[in-house]
């Protein structure tokens, strides 16, 4: 069959083609242009080739910021992604209790960043905080700012505390949008609670489950905010991740060139991650479809 | 669309890309020895400094998204399923080409360094071929 198809309305998308150039383009070949000069401000540029790439793949300051990145991520998926089920599964489907609930999981999302990270920084202060003081009423030697297991502890808890509503809210709209004829047929044929999951809630919710993990993955790996506010990175480097590391060289330093070098393999990173997120779940959908 | 009025916009293209890249090359500063300043600044002055070499790798990009375009437009194609069992277009083997270049060039400084940099480019188009070829 022969469409005759207009492209003229492509015309139409020109201002929004100018307004990414202006604002992610062109910032994006000035990050090129930074990561290959060096510079120390005033629009001085001066030829550096590879030498910032060299520098930071060899550099061992970025590897043990990458290895914490991972190590964090991989923490708080593990705990985040089946904990959100779990809640979501317990949740109250229907009546006034299922509306409070989901208020109740919506208000840790709409907290600012750099506030749960001065929430939790108080909370976890042994002189004031209530964590903090409580810990070490029962006698456990907790203190973030001294003891770098202490520290990734809060670190992980605050982010669990932030963002497992997330995953809680996404994995409880996949379970409401299955019929209900599915958990007649479980029942007829005397399914247990663990097949039901299994074989029905899991697999009908493997869309939203992926784009939870896509999201609680882009975010975790590139978190800033709260770490920062929470432990400013330490103690010593202990909680500095890709981010943090990143903006102390580019604006600490004023080393533009290597933290250019190094945001643009970070770019590259997320983009290979996003690509097979993206990759998996379009042909998870297909595989639906079919 | 008929091949004759395809011929006027793949040379029209063509043009002006050219027509760009010999832009670039004539505003390669040239030092007092007469020697092209391969990475001299292209405008002097200019915000950010703009040089060569960065105009070229961006060049080359623009120029492979054009072809792309065009190849798409003409030749409309149905996906398929290569080695990675996925479905891939042209565009999207396109796009691993490239990420999968950057990686390979950074893998190329981190393993052997500056020396024989061209080898990631050679390694990278033959990655890419394969790509089009297998995947």
């Amino acid at each position: 069959m022969d469409k005759t198809q207009n492209n003229k309305a492509w015309f139409l998308v020109l201002p929004v083609l100018l307004v990414v150039a202006f604002s992610a383009v062109i910032p994006l070949m000035t990050v090129v242009n930074y990561a290959i000069n060096d510079t120390f401000g005033n629009n001085q540029f001066f030829w550096a080739g590879l030498e910032w790439f060299e520098e930071m793949v060899a550099s061992s300051r970025l590897h043990d910021a990458l290895g914490r990145q991972i190590l964090f991520s991989a923490i708080i998926l593990a705990i985040e992604v089946p904990l959100g089920i779990y809640i979501a599964l317990n949740m109250p489907k229907k009546g006034a209790w299922a509306s409070v609930c989901l208020v109740l999981m919506a208000l840790p999302l709409l907290i600012p960043f750099n506030v749960v990270g001065t929430i939790w920084q108080i909370f976890g202060r042994v002189d004031i905080g209530l964590l903090g003081h409580t810990l070490a009423a029962i006698g456990i030697d907790y203190n973030y700012t001294n003891d770098p297991i202490d520290a990734w502890a809060t670190v992980i808890v605050m982010d669990v505390w932030h963002w497992t509503s997330l995953v809680a809210l996404l994995s409880y709209a996949g379970l409401q949008s299955i019929p209900q004829a599915y958990y007649q047929a479980a029942r007829i044929d005397q399914a247990s609670r663990w097949a039901v999951f299994r074989y029905i809630e899991l697999p009908k919710m493997q869309g939203v489950l992926l784009i939870a993990v896509l999201l609680r993955f882009m975010d975790s790996f590139m978190i800033y905010t709260e770490p920062f506010v929470l432990t400013g990175g330490g103690p010593g480097n202990s909680t500095t991740f890709l981010s943090i590391d990143l903006v102390k060289m580019a604006i600490g330093q004023f080393d533009l060139g290597p933290a250019a070098a190094f945001s643009l393999m970070y770019f590259l990173v997320i983009l290979l991650v996003s690509w097979v997120f993206y990759t998996v779940m379009t042909s998870l959908d297909r595989q639906e479809s079919r | 669309m008929t091949a004759t009025r395809w011929t006027p916009i793949y040379l029209g293209l063509a043009a002006l890309m050219a027509a760009i890249l010999a832009l670039l090359l004539w505003a390669v500063p040239i030092t007092e020895e007469g020697a092209r300043e391969w990475t001299g600044q292209l405008i002097p002055g200019f915000w950010m400094a703009w040089t060569f070499p960065v105009a070229l790798f961006f060049w080359v990009i623009a120029s492979l998204l054009i072809l792309m375009t065009l190849l798409a437009i003409r030749f409309p194609e149905t996906p398929r399923i290569g080695v990675l069992r996925i479905e891939t277009t042209r565009g999207d083997r396109l796009f691993i080409s490239l990420l999968g270049s950057a990686f390979i060039h950074l893998g190329w400084l981190f393993f052997i360094g500056t020396p024989a940099f061209w080898g990631a480019l050679i390694l990278s188009l033959v990655y890419a071929a394969a790509v089009f070829r297998w995947v």
